[in-house]
């Protein structure tokens, strides 16, 4: 077994106790009671995540020290590096807006499609290519890991949105704001991933003319990553101009993380030329 | 002057016509179609798909900048719509005035504009190359096990301003940049046999003969030349020995490399060392040296930095609105802050602005609860 494995498997098991635990708190099933009103069990899921988050720190230094180079290649890098960042930054919005907390219900799942795929990959080494050595490569995945972290925020208040017109979902989600809010809340997260998601683009399209002599050529990637803006921008002029249901909106924002996430793990692994690093 | 106020007044009534969010919505949809369209296959897609949603969209943000106060009394949304219309307008310029070619420069040589190949050029390119002045020199290739290809170290000499030669060493992310032409190395590079030629009767020739691409095609080094004024075509095939090893770290260049030249005429066959002279029909052939070539990748736009600087701008602008929008209501605020919020209807039964209770359970809607932690 190489360096890296026990710590991701530490790492996605204090995940995993979060996700229970999150799940536990908002259902009244699991817990035998209506809905859990202390805070005990947020905090229990604020810890295991930033264990989570920790572990998976030291899994990625492990691999680094392993193989010579960062998270940046391969699949299984790729998954670990953004179950790592999305698990970081959402630590941080459920450590700063405890409105969000119940949403890690939706979050953490969703982040567990990562999880799992992450378990059925090989971690074998992968190779480095030159064009990688460029600095932008940091600046243009850092602001991708933020733009997706946001994304995913949006995604869990969108669920709300959506589960909300169940019996279930009301009950679950009795504790959080009108779905005014929870929806500004969203939208404003969404409008912060515009910001992220532009930069990012600016960054790998720099990045890009530097490795590879020019700063778009429509690949599949950038293509992609530019259906995913278009998407964002689509869906925020809807919303800041027209009078869009709960449900809709919430649609829409999880139309546009289902596109990022493809875009994210998908497109890379189709195209066979610049974003793999081969030319 | 009350009929140019008129003038004005219609050509902005009509200009309205085409700031609507419905033709922003639909140019964004047209464009959104076109990329799906050229997914995959952007060279083999007609390029209208792209370019004519991206001309209703410049249309749109022109009468949209001019008409929309919306937009053009929101500093930060005016300057990222600005944005958006200079961003088409200089990829407009970019590809009008751009150039994309390669080139393989022999060690020892230098950049000739003729020497170029597969150039694409727009119809506004100037192509003046008189600021470009540079000669190869040798350079340097590392490996990984499993023939990963690594660093390039490719040393160039470009003649300055001034007149005098300065050592640059370009390769992979750092490309040789002369007078806006920017030159990147690329995997494509390879051995050259450099020949004298002596035809019976006429002047000695010096020229070189590029093998393919190494170690790409490291089992087809060969190429064939035809002489000046002969019929018979002469072969080569280079039998190299170099430090390549599938298996471990190398490095691939000219210094430690050395090989034989096989020369076929006819029905005859050679075998040729360094310095040596083979005697053929239509004349002499000397294998004077054995030396590398270098494939550059050769791009030039002038628009490239300005796009850098307007859409940091743009960016910037969109920051200002959004970060205004979010300050002018704390995120907890159930007042409505959009038009849509502002039609005063709730926008659904649950926790309606109107009400301020969820109509799920008529459990009190917690708003302390997300200002903080004092709960």
């Amino acid at each position: 077994m190489v360096a890296e494995v026990p710590w991701l498997w530490s790492g996605l098991g204090a995940y995993f106790a979060a996700t229970l635990i999150a799940i536990w708190g908002v259902a009244p099933r699991f817990a035998g009671m209506p809905v859990i009103q202390n805070r005990r069990h947020e905090y229990a899921v604020l810890a295991f995540l930033m264990l989570g988050v920790t572990l998976l720190a030291v899994a990625i230094a492990e691999r680094w020290l392993r193989i010579g180079h960062g998270p940046w290649i391969s699949l299984f890098e790729l998954l670990m590096s953004q179950l790592w960042s999305l698990g970081l930054i959402f630590v941080l919005l459920y450590w700063r807006l405890p409105g969000l907390r119940p949403s890690a219900v939706i979050v953490l799942p969703v982040m567990w499609i990562l999880g799992s795929w992450v378990l059925t990959l090989e971690p074998a080494a992968s190779h480095f290519p030159p064009t990688y050595y460029n600095a932008w490569k940091w600046v243009h995945v850092g602001l991708g890991k933020i733009f997706l972290a946001l994304l995913l925020a949006g995604v869990g208040l969108a669920g709300v949105l959506i589960l909300r017109h169940t019996r279930r979902g009301q009950a679950w989600f009795r504790n959080m704001p009108s779905n005014v809010i929870v929806d500004r809340l969203a939208w404003r997260f969404m409008m912060l991933a515009l910001v992220f998601d532009s930069l990012m683009l600016i960054a790998g399209a720099v990045w890009a003319q530097d490795a590879w002599g020019r700063y778009w050529a429509w690949d599949p990637l950038e293509t992609s990553a530019f259906l995913t803006w278009l998407l964002l921008a689509i869906g925020l002029h809807l919303r800041l101009s027209y009078r869009v249901p709960p449900v809709v909106s919430g649609l829409m924002i999880i139309g546009v993380f289902m596109l990022a996430f493809a875009t994210y793990f998908g497109a890379p692994y189709i195209s066979p030329a610049a974003h793999k690093g081969v030319v | 002057m009350r009929c140019r106020c008129l003038r004005v007044l219609q050509m902005l009534n009509f200009l309205r016509k085409f700031a609507s969010l419905k033709i922003a919505l639909l140019g964004m949809a047209l464009l959104a179609i076109g990329a799906m369209l050229s997914y995959g296959n952007p060279l083999g897609t007609p390029v209208w798909v792209l370019v004519a949603p991206m001309a209703l969209l410049a249309v749109n943000l022109v009468a949209a900048i001019t008409t929309n106060p919306r937009i053009n009394q929101q500093p930060g949304l005016l300057v990222f719509h600005v944005a958006l219309l200079l961003l088409l307008l200089l990829a407009t310029v970019g590809r009008l005035t751009h150039l994309d070619a390669h080139l393989e420069l022999v060690v020892g040589t230098g950049f000739e504009a003729d020497k170029l190949l597969e150039i694409n050029a727009g119809p506004l390119h100037p192509g003046s190359f008189d600021s470009v002045h540079f000669v190869q020199g040798p350079y340097t290739v590392e490996y990984s096990p499993g023939m990963q290809r690594g660093l390039t170290h490719s040393h160039v000499k470009v003649k300055t301003a001034a007149g005098a030669w300065e050592g640059r060493i370009v390769g992979d992310d750092r490309p040789l940049v002369m007078d806006g032409y920017r030159f990147y190395t690329t995997f494509n590079k390879g051995f050259t046999s450099v020949l004298t030629w002596l035809p019976a009767g006429g002047a000695p020739v010096t020229g070189s003969v590029n093998m393919p691409s190494y170690p790409l095609f490291e089992y087809k080094q060969d190429n064939r030349w035809t002489p000046h004024g002969s019929n018979t075509e002469i072969k080569f095939w280079l039998q190299l020995k170099t430090a390549m090893n599938a298996e471990a770290h190398w490095v691939l260049d000219a210094a430690s490399s050395s090989g034989v030249l096989i020369v076929t005429s006819g029905d005859k066959r050679y075998e040729v060392r360094l310095g040596e002279f083979v005697d053929l029909p239509q004349g002499r052939l000397r294998f004077e040296a054995l030396t590398m070539w270098m494939g550059y990748r050769l791009f030039y736009d002038p628009t490239i930095q300005w796009l850098f600087f307007v859409a940091i701008m743009g960016i910037l602008g969109l920051t200002h609105y959004f970060w205004k929008k979010i300050n002018l209501q704390p995120w907890m605020d159930e007042k409505p802050d959009t038009i849509a919020e502002q039609a005063g209807k709730p926008l659904d039964g649950i926790g309606s602005p109107s009400s301020g209770k969820p109509s799920g359970n008529n459990a009190p809607v917690t708003t302390a609860y997300l200002t903080g932690e004092k709960h």
